[in-house]
């Protein structure tokens, strides 16, 4: 599988290491209590077709991708700088 | 003080070896900084050239992009690189030369040997092995840079605990090169 890296092109899927689903990036607020953190932890959806999912570019430039991956055909759809998806911005 | 004599990766001097037209040498005396600047840095500042993505700034002294905002310098003159990042006051750099192994590898038949080798050993696109690109990617499971200098010369920069392990294949690979092209 090749992932299309925004910045460097097209590169080997073994260079990356799979972290899981994107929804880890919206962490809840601190103070939103035990239940809103055992869901953040534990919960995950197990889609059968597009899945945003976070990568991280361990051998090479090791910055975090977000992946829309459809998970029958392991076809990629669309790959983001995670640090762009977070902030909104082009930094 | 005492008087140290730095060490070669592999033993008291550096290896050099020969295979057909491919040779490939230890590079002695580089000095590498790593150089992390902050996000929205003012890059006119400096006259050190700061390379986009995948770029190679190739001079007395060389820059490679290693990940956003971040860089690798290689020098040859630690105080006149310290110089001229000076104008950058929230540039963070650390001498990194004793952490890293870098071989030469020259071509004397041209590219096409250099591309051979470095063909069987990394999974990359040709545009990324141009003159003037580096890339860090994995090479038989280390992770190393892969930096084009010219047309007949590149070098491979892997962990220097791993020397041993990135000369084996590197020679290895250039023998079976240098056999092919023989028979």
């Amino acid at each position: 599988m090749l992932i299309p890296h925004p910045l460097l092109g097209p590169r080997d899927a073994q260079e990356f290491t799979y972290l899981g689903d994107a929804a880890l990036l919206n962490r809840p607020d601190p103070a939103s209590g035990t239940a809103a953190f055992c869901d953040y932890v534990y919960l995950r959806d197990n889609p059968a077709g597009t899945h945003r999912e976070l990568w991280y570019h361990e051998y090479g430039d090791r910055s975090w991708l977000l992946v829309t991956r459809d998970t029958l055909s392991h076809e990629i759809l669309d790959v983001r700088l995670a640090r762009e998806v977070k902030t909104g911005g082009t930094a | 003080m005492t008087d140290l004599i730095p060490m070669a990766a592999l033993g008291a001097t550096p290896v050099r070896a020969s295979f057909g037209p491919l040779t490939l040498t230890e590079e002695e005396g580089l000095t590498l900084v790593s150089l992390a600047l902050p996000v929205g840095f003012d890059a006119s500042v400096t006259e050190v050239p700061l390379p986009g993505p995948g770029g190679y700034a190739i001079g007395t002294t060389s820059v490679f992009w290693t990940g956003p905002n971040q860089w690798m310098i290689e020098t040859r003159d630690l105080d006149a690189t310290s110089r001229a990042l000076a104008p950058l006051p929230d540039a963070r750099t650390t001498v990194q030369s004793d952490g890293w192994v870098s071989f030469r590898i020259t071509s004397e038949a041209g590219a096409a040997p250099l591309l051979d080798l470095v063909t069987k050993l990394v999974n990359l696109p040709a545009d990324q092995l141009a003159p003037g690109r580096a890339t860090r990617t994995l090479l038989h499971h280390l992770g190393c840079f892969v930096l084009r200098r010219s047309e007949t010369e590149m070098a491979v920069l892997t962990l220097r605990s791993a020397a041993g392990s990135l000369w084996y294949v590197l020679s290895g690979a250039a023998a079976r090169i240098a056999a092919q092209e023989a028979t």
